[in-house]
């Protein structure tokens, strides 16, 4: 409000210089008078009776935002592309389906869907699409671009790692211009984020999906139904995108929106604080030097992520696979020394975690006792508590549990076994890898001979998913607004090589937990919440992963800008809106 | 010469094919697969990697993958694939060795560097695309090291152990052995952030209207040439130095002396331009480092260059990339050290191509 008086004051300073200075014919001299009736309205009264009166005088128009990103975009195809530095561009050139709540995380029909029903089975899903959304090129955005996306996803033709999301759709069906009717295979709690990947503009691509691997609209799309119109892209350098004068919400205020490829870290604190860009995702090293700027806000939220440590279960000389060519259990080779749960316990109990949390992560993180994030509001179970650190309980823990330092060398042993491990995380994250020597230190502290070691992040993807490893530091980012991380624990998941189930867990009560969780009729909040909450009891008891922290998100961002409003699922969601400063 | 430049070409090809095999084994035997690194989502199933696998002709035995890369020939055991021809891809059933062959029309025997991984693009493209960044900064950098590094050695030299020779050294030294990431970034604070002299980084003032304004180019090179340049300064300077000490014990240096010539004639004409010979020996390999491009520097600043797509190229398992770069700087190489052997023929008469 004191901005806004400000800039009302200032405004009347300027016309009232500029009405001294040159004498004009009326009625510029009338608009002058109408502002010094509000401007006095505006110093005299309190807010509520400044929106009454507010000038409606329309937003500024003009102004160029900048973002930057730490790599290029590589393909501007929201069906080929699974990086992020190419969604941050084609999120705002292709339309959705459905919307995500900036604030909430909860889709709504906000996109081109603008409501839609499901069959009392739960499998056919029908959207009534809205009928104001136009390509920039003039042309309609209906039913059949979403079907051609879909389709053109599964047809053999194009290579994508999208495939996944057509896995469970039965069928795709346009029955009008503006009705879709899509059909699944099977109950999925989460189907509906399958849908949620841009949609091409079908008149432009070739009916059988032939030009799509080659198509020149995946480098330089010449139709937009986002707010921003693709301008020009030079490569490793930035891309360019200018107002979308059809955009179904309105024409944005600003003159284009430029992603500058920057890919130092320390280069893009230095840029945000001269204003060559507007905005960054700050490091926790990073948030000192944002905050003490007058020019810059903070917008600071939990994100949808969590730092751990993989336990692997099983042995790491002979990675098995959890179900075998049939579907059925195959038995594991357990791990040594960490199938032991007193082990896991041990190391659960033996970091501390609010020391970890101020100095590793300089406070921009949460004690976090499962698997479910509480930005998963519904089915977080707050019951949980974190493990305590307690150094004197971990080494109880681990002499009941026979592992005892009998030759004095300060390393636990068990009959023949060593209480020794190894411990890896990706080169590179500073972050982690000071957590990986304090890890190392805490441990070791109670008896455990850990080597540690950050290593390029190929090579450690490599060695994680080849199940080679005791134990990772690693992370979740991105996990979404739905509680169902089946990915992680499920044994069809363990597959050496490539499931993401590295550690090998193998619970039933979970897998079943999370088959039910994903398929109860309906999909109520309410009705899933329960299995969701039992199975991170689980987790919590088992330790397959050590969670260390959940992340906080902060992002830094200049002040020339009003109108920005950023929430934790998104920060652009009202761009159009965004007005430069005078 | 000509046979001499005819027959060092010659030889350069068994060095390629030995480069090709070496780096496609090195690179293919590094940890890392370009599938998982792309899909590392748990949302991606395992089905959709197999498939983007086949599809990239990665489920060969890694010699097949050779000869495909190389040759632009693929193989399949046994009539897999049938005697057909679709998207310009040839393919023969050849019954007396019971495989069947595909001509893709690539490979790099016939020029063609193949696809990138990560942009489908053709590798080709993206070196061509980053090379005008590439040579501004690196020409810039390669001049600033020579218009500062040869007169700071030759005056080094002249001045043997004065205080200006032992202020020469220590800062050779000393910029040396700053690591780029860190006095980059040190330069970046100072005349970015405090002063706000010069921009943060990038080529060029990014717009919507993207004119080319000499000015704006011009600032924005100035700190990546010096981070570059000083390396270089430090090198040539020390190089010039301990060559121009030679020289000048030399008779021919003592007689022009003793002659009564002045200095700076001594100096510049009669030392200096027999010190320059020994430098044609480094600059060859310097030119091919002009062309390839400086990893750390072109990162720090945002610079669009050749290094950077390697790296990162290298960073997302982009084999085909990795490869055509390494394959076109062995070529660079090759030719830089080729351009200094004649040169050098042809400034010092005494050596002769043969």
């Amino acid at each position: 409000m004191v901005q806004r008086r400000f800039s009302l004051l200032a405004m009347l300073l300027i016309a009232a210089l500029v009405l001294a200075a040159c004498p004009q014919p009326a009625p510029i001299v009338q608009t002058v008078q109408e502002t010094v009736v509000v401007t006095s309205v505006v110093t005299q009264t309190e807010t509520q009776e400044v929106v009454v009166t507010a000038t409606p005088e329309p937003p500024t128009q003009g102004g160029v935002y900048i973002d930057a990103s730490s790599s290029d975009a590589t393909i501007l195809n929201p069906i080929l592309s699974s990086d992020t530095a190419s969604s941050a561009v084609h999120s705002k050139i292709y339309p959705y389906l459905i919307g995500t709540d900036a604030f909430s995380g909860e889709i709504v029909p906000s996109e081109m869907a603008e409501s839609w029903s499901v069959s009392d089975d739960g499998l056919v899903w029908t959207f009534v699409l809205r009928q104001d959304m136009l390509w920039s090129d003039g042309e309609q955005v209906d039913a059949n671009d979403f079907k051609f996306t879909y389709d053109a996803i599964a047809a053999e033709a194009v290579e994508t790692p999208r495939k996944s999301n057509v896995e469970l759709i039965e069928s795709i069906e346009a029955v009008d211009d503006y009705t879709l009717v899509v059909t699944f295979s099977e109950v999925k709690c989460d189907g509906l984020s399958d849908l949620g990947l841009g949609i091409l503009p079908s008149h432009l691509y070739a009916e059988d999906f032939s030009d799509i691997m080659t198509s020149a609209e995946n480098e330089a799309p010449s139709a937009s139904a986002g707010p921003l119109v693709f301008q020009e892209w030079a490569r490793d350098e930035s891309v360019s995108l200018v107002r979308n004068d059809t955009y179904f919400r309105g024409a944005p205020n600003m003159d284009g929106l430029i992603i500058k490829t920057v890919p130092d870290a320390g280069a893009r604190l230095a840029q945000l604080q001269t204003g060559e860009i507007d905005v960054l995702g700050l490091q926790p090293e990073q948030l000192t030097t944002a905050q003490l700027n007058p020019d810059l806000s903070v917008y600071k939220f939990k994100d949808d992520g969590y730092a751990y440590i993989a336990l692997n279960q099983a042995n790491p000389e002979n990675p098995l696979p959890g179900l075998d060519e049939d579907g059925n259990k195959v038995e594991q080779d357990p791990h040594p020394i960490l199938s032991d749960l007193a082990v896991r316990q041990a190391i659960a109990h033996a970091l501390d975690y609010d020391t970890i949390i101020n100095k590793v992560y300089l406070g921009q993180g949460y004690p976090l006792a499962a698997n479910v994030v509480p930005a998963v509001e519904w089915a977080y179970n707050s019951d949980i508590q974190p493990y305590e650190f307690d150094t004197e309980l971990a080494a109880q823990i681990l002499e009941d549990a026979g592992w005892v330092d009998s030759d004095g060398d300060g390393v636990r042993e068990k009959g023949d076994l060593t209480l020794s491990l190894n411990l890896k995380t990706n080169a590179g994250n500073t972050t982690r890898e000071d957590l990986g020597a304090l890890v190392q230190d805490q441990l070791d502290s109670i008896g455990f001979k850990i080597d540690f070691e950050a290593i390029e992040f190929g090579t450690m993807v490599g060695e994680m998913l080849g199940q080679t490893y005791d134990m990772v530091i690693i992370g979740w980012t991105g996990l979404g607004t739905d509680p169902n991380d089946d990915a992680f624990w499920r044994l069809q998941f363990d597959t050496p090589g490539s499931g993401f189930n590295f550690v090998s867990f193998s619970n039933d009560r979970v897998d079943e937990l999370l088959r039910d969780g994903l398929s109860v009729p309906g999909c109520a909040p309410a009705e899933r919440a329960p299995y969701y909450k039992e199975i991170q009891q689980i987790i919590h008891d088992e330790i397959p992963y050590v969670f260390v922290t959940g992340t906080i998100g902060n992002i830094g961002y200049t002040n020339r800008w009003d109108g920005i409003d950023p929430g934790p699922w998104s920060y652009y969601w009202n761009v159009e809106k965004w007005t430069l400063q005078q | 010469m000509f046979r001499y430049v005819f027959r060092r070409l010659l030889q350069a090809i068994p060095t390629l094919i030995g480069v090709s095999i070496i780096s496609f084994f090195l690179v293919n035997s590094a940890p890392g697969d370009p599938i998982l690194i792309r899909t590392f989502d748990p949302k991606i199933t395992e089905e959709t990697r197999e498939i983007l696998r086949r599809q990239l002709g990665l489920d060969q035995p890694i010699p097949i993958q050779y000869i495909s890369w190389f040759t632009g020939y693929s193989l399949r055991p046994n009539n897999v694939v049938g005697e057909f021809q679709s998207d310009g891809v040839t393919c023969r059933f050849v019954a007396l060795l019971n495989t069947t062959f595909c001509d893709s029309g690539g490979g790099i025997v016939r020029g063609n560097l193949g696809t990138s991984i990560s942009t489908n693009q053709p590798v080709w493209e993206r070196l061509v695309e980053r090379m005008p960044a590439t040579l501004e900064l690196g020409v810039a950098a390669l001049l600033a090291s020579l218009l500062l590094g040869v007169p700071l050695g030759v005056l080094s030299a002249v001045y043997q152990g004065s205080i200006f020779d032992n202020i020469v050294r220590f800062m050779a030294v000393i910029f040396n052995a700053l690591p780029a990431f860190w006095f980059g970034l040190m330069l970046i604070f100072l005349f970015g952030v405090v002063l706000g002299w010069l921009p943060t980084g990038g080529r060029q003032t990014v717009s919507l209207t993207s004119e080319f304004d000499l000015v704006d180019r011009l600032r924005h090179l100035i700190l990546p040439t010096a981070i570059l340049a000083f390396g270089g300064i430090a090198g040539i300077s020390r190089f010039m130095r301990t060559e121009t000490l030679e020289v000048i014990r030399t008779d021919y240096i003592r007689t022009a002396k003793a002659k009564g010539l002045a200095a700076t004639s001594v100096w510049f004409i009669h030392a200096l331009r027999n010190a320059l010979i020994p430098l044609m020996t480094i600059l060859g390999p310097s030119i091919a480092g002009v062309l390839t491009g400086a990893v750390i520097t072109e990162t720090i600043f945002s610079w669009p260059g050749m290094g950077r797509l390697t790296f990162s190229a290298a960073v997302q398992r982009d084999y085909p990339m990795v490869l055509g770069a390494v394959m076109f700087f062995s070529i660079l190489t090759i030719l830089g050290n080729l351009l200094s052997d004649i040169l050098y023929g042809v400034v010092d008469p005494r050596v002769r191509l043969s």
